[in-house]
Parts: C-alpha cells; structure tokens; sequence
C-alpha cells in the first residue's frame, strides 16, 4: 500500500497548500448558511400545502402576511400590515398596508412597482375565488384554507385605497386574525402574476417564485439543494441577516447529524429524539427547545370495514400502550396526548378521558364486534421524521407487536413522502401514523382541519371522519368570543372525540432546534416554521 | 483393519483426497473453512441457538451496550438495539437469512447455468455469435440494476433481490460450463466413450460432470462470495428484504438510526457480513491453489 | 482489421437495441398507465389523452409503437419524471457524468496502486511481501463497499474531521453544471475562487473515491499477481534467464507485457463492479450521481425515470465493456473473446 499512502500524502500537502489562505476562506465559508432540511417541498407555495417542509422552505424566507405571531408571547403583531381595526359586530377588517415594500427582482422577473392593495387582494382571491385565473393552477387546492372552511366564510374583500384594503366575513370567527398571520398567508406578487398570465406561463408562479420576504428564490435542484440569496431591499432589518442561505436536502436525520458535526450544515432540521444528548454534549453545538404546539396519533379510515365501527377503534386503542411509545420513540422528548390540545394551548383540558392500555378488554370488544383473530390491517408510517412523531417506522412496528397480541395482523406500509399523501388522500391506508403542527395557538387550528368533514376532501382529515355533531360544536366555538365558554364546548368535543376515537392522540412534542454555535440569531418560534432572517455565521 | 501400512507409495490417493491434502496445509485455508463451517451451522441452527426471538421487543431494555463494555450485561451479549431487540439473536438469524439465501441463490443459478451451458457447449451447429456476444454484453449489466428494474415490476422483498441476483449469476456459470465442456469434448476419453455408443446424456453424467466438479466448486465459492454482498446491500438499500426480518444489511440499515449512539448495531452486522465473505474467499482461494498445485504435480 | 470493426458495430448495435426493446416492455411491465410511464405526463382530460395516445402510436401494434420508441430515443426525447416533471435527459445529463467521474479516478488509482503491487508480489512470489500484499487484498476485496464507507465516515469525517461526508462541494459554491464533470465545471465557472472551490472538491472525493478505489485495487492487485506469476512460469522466461538477460530486462521486455495482455479483458468486468460499488457508496456519500437518482426513483415509485434510468446505466456499462474488448481484439488478435474474471 505504499503507492496509496504516497498519493494520500499528496492530496493532503495539497490540502494544506490551499489552508494557506486562511482568511480568504474563512470570509467565504461565512458568506452563507447551510440549512440541512428533511424532504424536499411540493413547491414554492405554501398557501397549496400544509406540510412543513414546504413552509419551512417558503414561508418566512421568501414571503410575509398581513401580521405574524410574536416569538415569545404568541401575540398577533404587524407585519406587511400596519395596522388593523375590526368592526363592533366582528365582521369587517380593515387592514393599513406598509409602504415601500418590495418585490424580489431575480433573473426571471422584475418589478417595477412596490407593493400595493392588489397584491393582497390577488393573494386572497387565489384561494378563495374559484374564477380567479390562478385558482386551478398547482392543483387547485388550498387544504389550509379549505379544511378550516375560511375560503367559504369571506364574503369580499374590497380595495379601500391603495394601501388600504377590507374584508368581509359571513359569520363571526374569533380565529381568523391567527388564521391570517399562520404561515399560509402569505402575500404574492399580483404584477408577477400578470405577468405571468401575459406569457402564457401561469404554471411557474409556485415554481419561480417572486414574493417580499428577506431572501429571494435562486435555483432549485430535487433531492439536493434550494438556493436563496438575501433580499437587500427588505422592508425589515436585514443587517444582520447572511448573504446566501441554501438548504441541502438530506432526508435521513443520522446523516443530517453528522453533516451538523462536520460543519456541512449550520443548522438542521428534526434532530432525532435519540441524538439530542449526543448535541447537547458537543462543545460546538447548540440545542434549543421549546413546547410545540403539535400533536402525534393515530388515525383509522374510518370510511373503511371494520374501522368505522367505534367499538373497533376503541379496542385499537386500548390494544396499545402509549406510554412504552413514548418512552421507546421520543425518549421522554414529549408528553401523553389525552386530547388533540396540548397543554400550551390556552384550551388544554388536564382532567380529559384517555384509553389505558388492556388488551383482555381490546380483544373482548374485537369479538363484539365480529373481528375474528388473524384479520389483517395496514398501518401507513410516515416516511418521514416530524417532531410530533420521529421515527414512524419504529412506533409502527411496536404497535405491530401489540396488535399481535390481540390477535390481529399488521402490515408496515411506507411510501416516500409526496407518493405518501398522495395515496393517503385518496384514503387507501387502513390507519396511519401521522400528526399535526399547528400554525397558531387557536385550538380550532387542530379541531377543524384534523376532524372536520370539510376537512375530508382537503386532506388533513386522516381518519375520513365526518360528524355532524362535531362540525356543530366547533363551529359553535369559533363563534363564541368568551373563552370560558369557548373552553367549555372543546371540553365537550373532546368527550365525543374520545367516546367516538376516530384518532388515538399519542403525543405531544417539544420542538427542537439544532446548530453550530457560531450561529447567531436562531429563535424557535413555536408558531410556525423556520425563519432565517438576522441570522449570521460569526467567526 | 491394521492401522498402519508398510506401503505407503502403494496407496494411491483420489484426486480429491490430494486437493484435501494440499488444502489442509495452507492454514489460512484452514481457519478460513472452519470459519465458514461456523457460519454454516448458524445458518441451520440459528433459531435454536439464539437466546432471543429476534423480533422479540423489549421495552426495558433498550440499547443496551456489548456485554465487553462497562455498562453492557452479560445477558445481551452484543447489546440491543433501539427496540430492545437483542443484537446477537439477531445476527445469528441474520446470517442463516443472508447465508442461507445467498447459498440456495447460487445453487439454482448454478443449476440454470449448467444445463444452459452443457447445452450450448455439447450442440455443435449454426449458432450465431452476435447473438453471443450480445448476450455476453447484456450480462455485464450491473446487479444493482436487475435488482431495481425487478423491484420496480414486482415489488421489494427477499424472494425479488434473490432473483435478481441470480439473474446475474447465471452468465458465468454458463460461460464457464460452455467453456469446459468444450474442451473436454475435443479430449480423448470423450472420443473413446463415443465410439462405444454413449449417447450424450451418458456422456455428461459419466464422463464430464465428473471432471467439471472442481470447477464448479470453486465458482461456487466465488458467486457464493458475490451473493453475500449482493444480498446485503440490496437490503441495506432497503430493495431487497423488508424489516423486520433480520437480514444483516437490513440490520446494518437500521442501526445507522442510532449510529452515534449504539454504534455496535451498525458495526457487528457488517463485521458479521465481512468476516463472511472473507472466510469464503479464503477457502476459494484455498481450494484454487490447492487445485493448481496439485495440477502442476 | 475491418472485419472486426464491423462485426463489433454490428453487435453494439444490436445490444442497444436489445436494451431498447427491455426498456420500452418496462413500460408494459410497470404498474400503472403504460403511457405515463413512456410519457411522464399525467393526461387530466381525455382529449390530452387521446393526444398522447396518437403521439406515442399506442394505438398502433406493438412494433410500430417501438419503433416510434427508438427514434424518440434517437431524437432526445426521452419523457418527463413523473414526480419532479423535469426532461428526463437533463437530469441523466447532469447525474450520469458524476457517477463516470467518480468511477474514473477510482479506476486510476486502482490501476496505478493496484498493477505495481500486483507486479511486484507475483515477482516474489510466496515471499513474506508476497503474502502481506496478497492477504491486505483479500481482506479490503472481502468489505462489504457500502459498510466500508460508513466506517470511513466514522473514522475520517466525525472523528478526525479531515473530509466532509455529503455532495461534491460545498454548496456554498454556485457552480453551475456545464459538463457534469464538478473538475471541469469549477475550472469554466465564473464569479468563484476556482482554487478555493477545487481544494474543496478535492476534499469531498478523497472518502467515496477511495471506498471504491480500494475495494477495485485489491482485485487488481490479485489479477496482475496471477498474471505474472503464471507468465513467470512459462518457459520463454527461463529460456531468457539462460541467455543472461537482467532481471529488469526480462521484466520489461518479456514478464510486464505478457502478463498485462490477458488482464486487460478481465477489466471489461471490473467496469461492472465498479460501477455498481460507485452506484452503492454514492447514496452514503449524497454523491449527486445516476445511482443516487436511480435509487431515489425506485423510493419514489417514479417508473418513466426508472425506464430511461436503466437503460442509460446499461448502455453506458454495455459501451465500456464492447470497447475494451474490442481495444483487446486489437491489440491481441490472437485471443477469441473476453474472459470472466477470476480474483
């Protein structure tokens, strides 16, 4: 092996030739920031999907709202809006546009106005008008607004002036403030779009996206990379924010990990639940958490035999043992789901029902039921890890055991990601594994797209379930102002959901945040996805 | 029987029993086979060894370190995983799925390519040698691919990487066999049992199998070698088995979760797999020097 | 001389047509809609459908649609991926070169490390170098590759830091794709510090490239071995030795072209296995290669990618292995065919 070393030792006096010039290199590996992401996005949208991994990529980097949630207190502050004023009988907002916003110009387009009253009401109109030109483009579904049946509660929205614009709902919604400000709102370009109309080319809105936020789109590559480069007209402060920020896309997170320790990323996406001791004890890197607002479970089709008898989904659930998941998966990272709230919610109810684990029991109601020993069901896990479950595959195969126990078989079925929901919405899976990350702190933001029949053909609505009395209660809620009361109704949804389990809640998780120290800047917020601007790599 | 001879240049040993002889002296060779009978009786035995069932969780006990480390217990002797499951119980089953597999692939493919190439060697007559050569060419086409092209129309599983490997397989058996049976055609003994009436079929079973043994041991003991790897790496691929069976790249694949960790699940399976193929190349290596020598006697 | 030539074009050309016909039953063999796996495109009405119909002849015999196939094929138009909706021979054009690079310089290395060891343990023959050459390469040809580059990473990058794990370069670096070739591109890009950028793309081989080369290495060292060692007991050898030549002289003149001559057939199948060991260690690595992709459009269920995917891989494997058996016809007209290795 004599040659072999010889040609090592070479490679390296060539490495230490280059080390040379330090400084040079120093400058240029601080120019910009390396985010280690898990999947790549469906596309550059995030008002046509509610995965986080296309808000992540999207929301706060290329885009803003109207308004957005403060970091520390969840309060609803300005944004693109500078102020609002609600009307007496709650159903007129008025919003104050900034002046001097302006639109990214990229090699494929540029503005020649700053943002103005059309640009909201094209943004708007996109997911609530069905003749909008754009409306059909990207699939025509906006799941976010759909399953929380906005698109259907605003009956206008009207140009005031210029930077000042109107809308109009039917009924009272004590949510929709924090429906505006979640990570779907988020403000297009209404020249961009004309522009795009004129070409002939509507598809590549979503595709080559032009919004306001502090970073502007340069290039994509699936499976490999999403390019950004600093937005040097921002209306906000980007003193502090890096020139260049990319995302590699890495699915697996050992290896996003690794990348962490080597210095290939600055930041990532997801750490692993098992990995966060071996962060937290390396020099250079830096954990954060918080409490997310998220809950884990799993979800039965219900619009399949035999999982739309309850008497069935309740012997599932008692088959299992959540607390052994939460030890094996999120190793003490997260708390027992009773309900879908978690206890950041201002709705959390401490004393709710929750199944307790007793397979005699299960395998008494199965037999009930007619579900003979040796029937055969799927159990969908996501391909893909998520801090309300992170490592699906692992849970499913526990559950496996413990259906086994009772008697009943269970296959293992995974897809990648986008394959996944795409079979998921067409409700092939017998159950999943699956959860939930709110936008904002709302509880209708788990209650309504999760169970609610609207909430079937946008897809969030795993388990396929539609009940009337459900839909009434939540709707009930979203018109009571007062919380007490407004607490009190969930306290009754949370009482059918449990006499009913369309989902067996599991979960909920802390969010955590993983970089390099020489990060500075890096907030969780725990309302909504990743934000990089004032983020900078120091020395 | 006396247990000695005054004649021993009397005793003329088979010419197996001289590829024995010059076998057992390389001691390499040796510890190699010993190694490899090792594996061969995990592969039957596994399930009654094991000290665990291998899909056995145990919720109280996971990632437990190697018995030789200072936190490890001695009844987890390799640790477990991030299951509970225990990692020696599943390695021994691992290496009965991998081996096992890998020997029953390379049989049937070297069954095919046997019967293929006695045919194509022992027929003389217009055969086209584009469509040999395409054939040759064709055959260089990469495991890893077959294996993907046969994932895609019938699905991942075990059965589906094993054929796929064997798939690939075949071509050098036929090649060989065609090959060898062609010159032992043109040999005299061929020509002399001919004469006396022997009808082809006779005249593989008696005269040319016999003399092809040799040959197919020791590229047995190589595609043996090829599939091992091929196997795992389809599963650590995820193409190829399907957790939860134990397969060792399937192992191996499920350990990198916990890599930094519990960095034993990832490191056994593949020393496991390692010293595997090792111990078969060094008894086919064994054994072909041990055929040349005994040749060049 | 001719004669072979056109008998070797003769046969490439019946190989690629032979993978042709495979690729295009794939799209039969495939679940789902024949033409969205020929096209890529999912048709949304049944006027976009009939359309496509007519565009592909499918509803023409068999044979019409595959000629149509081949000369799509032949035009460049090989369909779209089903899930990224990208042209499928931009993607090839961009993934195929980094699998070729990578598989090249692992070539070199095991050539230049790999045929002087091979020469000199076969020159001393059954000598302790001897054995400590054969036996390392028995060890490094028996690692499995794709464990053998996890250990790498364990050691080399989350150990001691020298080399980084994932892609090709930093991607700090905006190098657009030109040739494919990440050298080639760094050198023709422009707004970069090309001496910076290929320090680090030098960085980024060192680890898969060596994975590779090793295992490549260790079967090259044993091929020459068994080369020399057989052509050193020809007797031409030691009717040179009773001339009284030098030892150098009987190594350069007679030992180092006889036993190179049958090895080089033997390469035909090293291309094989180094492409599918490349293939392997580029999903460890995140090595942007035609492998990498292949094995991410499996995951993905995306079968028009999967159909042009294999038949690329094929065809360029096909192409290395007719080449160097004809390159080997050439220059020893005396050999029938190429051999199967035997390490």
């Amino acid at each position: 092996m004599n040659k072999g070393f010889h040609w090592v030792l070479g490679v390296c006096l060539v490495l230490t030739l280059q080390a040379c010039n330090d400084s040079k290199r120093d400058a240029f590996y601080r120019s910009g920031i390396i985010y280690c992401s898990e999947s790549n996005p469906v596309n550059f949208n995030p008002q046509t999907d509610t995965s986080s991994t296309t808000a992540d990529a999207t929301a706060h980097q290329l885009y803003d709202r109207l308004m957005d949630f403060d970091a520390e207190t969840g309060q609803i502050i300005p944004s693109i809006a500078s102020s609002w004023k609600v009307s007496d009988d709650g159903l007129v907002y008025t919003f104050q546009l900034k002046k001097g916003v302006t639109f990214h110009t990229t090699a494929y387009f540029t503005p020649t106005r700053t943002l103005n009253a059309d640009d909201i009401i094209f943004s708007i109109n996109r997911w609530r008008d069905p003749t909008n030109p754009y409306h059909n483009i990207s699939g025509g579904r906006y799941p976010y607004f759909e399953s929380l049946g906005l698109a259907k509660n605003i009956a206008e929205v009207n140009r005031i002036n210029s930077y000042r614009i109107e809308i109009v709902i039917k009924q009272k919604d004590s949510s929709f403030l924090a429906n505006l400000a979640s990570d779907f709102s988020i403000i297009l370009s209404a020249e961009y779009a004309d522009y795009l109309l004129n070409q002939g080319t509507p598809e590549r809105i979503d595709d080559f996206p032009i919004g306001t936020g502090p970073f502007k789109f340069q290039s994509y590559r699936k499976d490999h990379y999403i390019r950004f480069e600093k937005h040097n007209d921002y209306w906000g402060d980007t003193s502090l924010t890096s020139d260049h920020l990319i995302y590699d896309i890495t699915p697996k997170s050992s290896i996003r990990l690794a990348k962490l320790i080597t210095g290939e990323c600055d930041a990532i996406a997801f750490p692993a639940q098992t990995e966060l001791e071996i962060i937290r004890n390396r020099e250079e890197l830096a954990l954060s958490e918080k409490p997310g607002l998220n809950v884990g479970f799993w979800a039965f089709n219900t619009k399949k035999y035999p999982f739309n008898n309850p008497k069935v989904r309740k012997a599932l659930a008692l088959a299992i043992d959540k607390n052994t998941l939460l030890e094996a998966v999120y190793f003490e990272s997260a708390t027992r789901a009773k309900t879908l709230l978690p206890n950041a919610s201002w709705a959390f109810q401490s004393d709710a029902e929750d199944t307790a684990y007793n397979p005699v029991l299960a395998r008494e109601l199965l037999d009930e039921a007619g579900v003979a020993p040796g029937f055969t069901m799927s159990i969908w896990a996501m391909p893909v890890e998520r801090a309300y479950n992170p490592n699906a595959t692992k849970m499913a195969e526990l559950i496996q055991r413990y259906l086994s126990a009772v008697g009943i078989q269970a296959n293992i079925v995974t897809y990648d990601w986008t394959t996944f929901r795409r079979h998921l919405r067409e409700g092939r899976h017998d159950s999943v594994l699956i959860g939930w990350s709110a936008d904002n702190g709302d509880p209708d933001n788990f209650y309504r797209p999760l169970l609610s029949c609207s909430a079937i053909p946008s897809g969030t609505n795993r388990a396929m379930w539609c009940n009337k009395r459900y839909d009434q209660l939540i709707d009930e809620a979203l018109q009571t102002q007062n919380t007490q009361r407004r607490k009190a109704i969930y306290e009754q949804v949370n009482r059918l959901i449990y006499d009913e389990l369309p989902l067996v809640p599991i979960a909920h998780a802390y969010r955590y945040q993983a970089y390099r120290k020489d990060l500075k800047g890096m907030v969780i917020n725990p309302y909504g996805g990743i934000r990089f601007v004032g983020v900078t790599k120091v020395q | 029987m006396p247990q000695y001879s005054l004649y021993q240049e009397e005793s003329q040993p088979s010419p197996w029993q001289r590829t024995w002889e010059e076998f057992r002296a390389s001691h390499i060779a040796f510890t190699g086979l010993i190694i490899l009978t090792l594996f061969f009786f995990i592969a039957l035995f596994a399930p009654i060894v094991a000290p665990y069932d291998p899909l056995q969780q145990n919720i109280d006990v996971l990632l437990v370190p190697p018995s030789w480390e200072s936190n490890g217990t001695i009844t987890h002797l390799f640790g477990t995983d991030a299951l509970g499951r225990d990692v020696f119980s599943r390695i021994m089953v691992g290496c009965r799925v991998t081996f096992g597999s890998s020997i029953l692939l390379v049989l049937i493919a070297m069954l095919i390519g046997v019967t293929v190439g006695t045919i194509a060697g022992m027929t003389s007559g217009v055969r086209s040698s584009v469509i040999n050569h395409t054939l040759d060419a064709l055959m260089a086409i990469p495991t890893l691919l077959i294996a993907i092209i046969i994932v895609a129309v019938l699905g991942s599983g075990l059965v589906n990487s094993m054929w796929a490997i064997t798939l690939a397989l075949i071509p050098q058996f036929i090649h060989h066999t065609r090959a060898f049976v062609r010159s032992e055609m043109k040999k005299e003994y061929i020509l002399a049992s001919r004469l006396d009436g022997a009808t082809s079929k006779q005249l593989f079973f008696h005269s040319i199998l016999p003399n092809m043994i040799e040959m197919l041991v020791v590229q047995g003991s190589l595609a043996l070698s090829i599939a091992v790897i091929d196997i795992s790496a389809l599963g650590f691929l995820n193409l190829g088995a399907q957790p939860p069976l134990p397969e060792l790249g399937v192992i191996l694949a499920d350990g990198l979760d916990v890599a930094y960790i519990a960095p034993w699940n990832t490191a056994l399976p593949g020393l496991t797999i390692f010293l595997m193929v090792l111990a078969i190349n060094i008894v086919g290596d064994g054994l072909r020097s041990a055929l040349r020598k005994r040749l060049s006697h | 001389m001719i004669k072979i030539l056109i008998r070797y074009t003769i046969l490439f050309v019946m190989t690629l047509l032979v993978l042709a016909a495979l690729s295009f039953s794939l799209a039969y063999l495939f679940p789902g809609d024949v033409l969205v796996n020929l096209s890529g495109i999912t048709p949304h009405n049944d006027a976009q459908r009939a359309a496509l119909m007519r565009q592909f002849q499918l509803d023409e015999p068999y044979i019409f649609q595959f000629i149509h196939y081949v000369s799509e094929l032949l035009q460049g138009n090989w369909g779209y991926s089903f899930v990224s909706g990208l042209p499928l021979r931009e993607e090839i054009g961009i993934a195929m070169p980094a699998t070729i690079e990578l598989s090249a310089y692992a070539l070199f290395i095991a050539l230049v490390v790999g045929v002087p060891l091979g020469c000199f343990a076969g020159l001393r023959s059954y000598s302790k170098s001897d054995y400590i050459i054969n036996s390392a390469s028995m060890v490094s040809y028996s690692f499995p590759v794709f464990w053998l580059a996890l250990v790498f990473i364990l050691i080399f990058s989350l150990e001691m830091g020298i080399a980084p794990l994932s892609g090709r370069l930093s991607l700090l670096f905006d190098v657009p794709d030109k040739t494919g070739f990440i050298l080639l591109d760094i050198i023709l890009a422009k707004n970069i510090d090309s001496s910076l950028a290929l320090g680090d793309a030098l960085k980024h081989l060192i680890l898969p490239t060596i994975s590779i080369a090793l295992i490549s290495t260790a079967s090259m060292i044993r091929l020459t071995r068994r080369s020399v060692i057989d052509v050193l007991n020809s007797p031409y050898i030691a009717a040179a030795e009773s001339r009284g030549l030098s030892k150098s002289q009987i190594f350069f003149r007679h030992i180092l072209r006889n036993a190179l001559l049958p090895i080089l057939p033997l390469m035909a199948i090293q291309i094989t296995t180094l492409m599918t060991n490349a293939m392997i260690v580029e999903t460890l690595f995140s090595w942007p290669g035609i492998g990498n992709w292949l094995i991410q459009a499996i995951y993905q269920r995306d079968y028009p990618a999967l159909r042009i995917g294999m038949l690329a891989v094929a065809t360029v494997v096909v192409s290395f292995t007719i080449l160097i058996d004809l390159f080997n016809r050439f220059i020893d007209p005396s050999r029938e065919k190429y051999e199967r290795a035997t390490v």
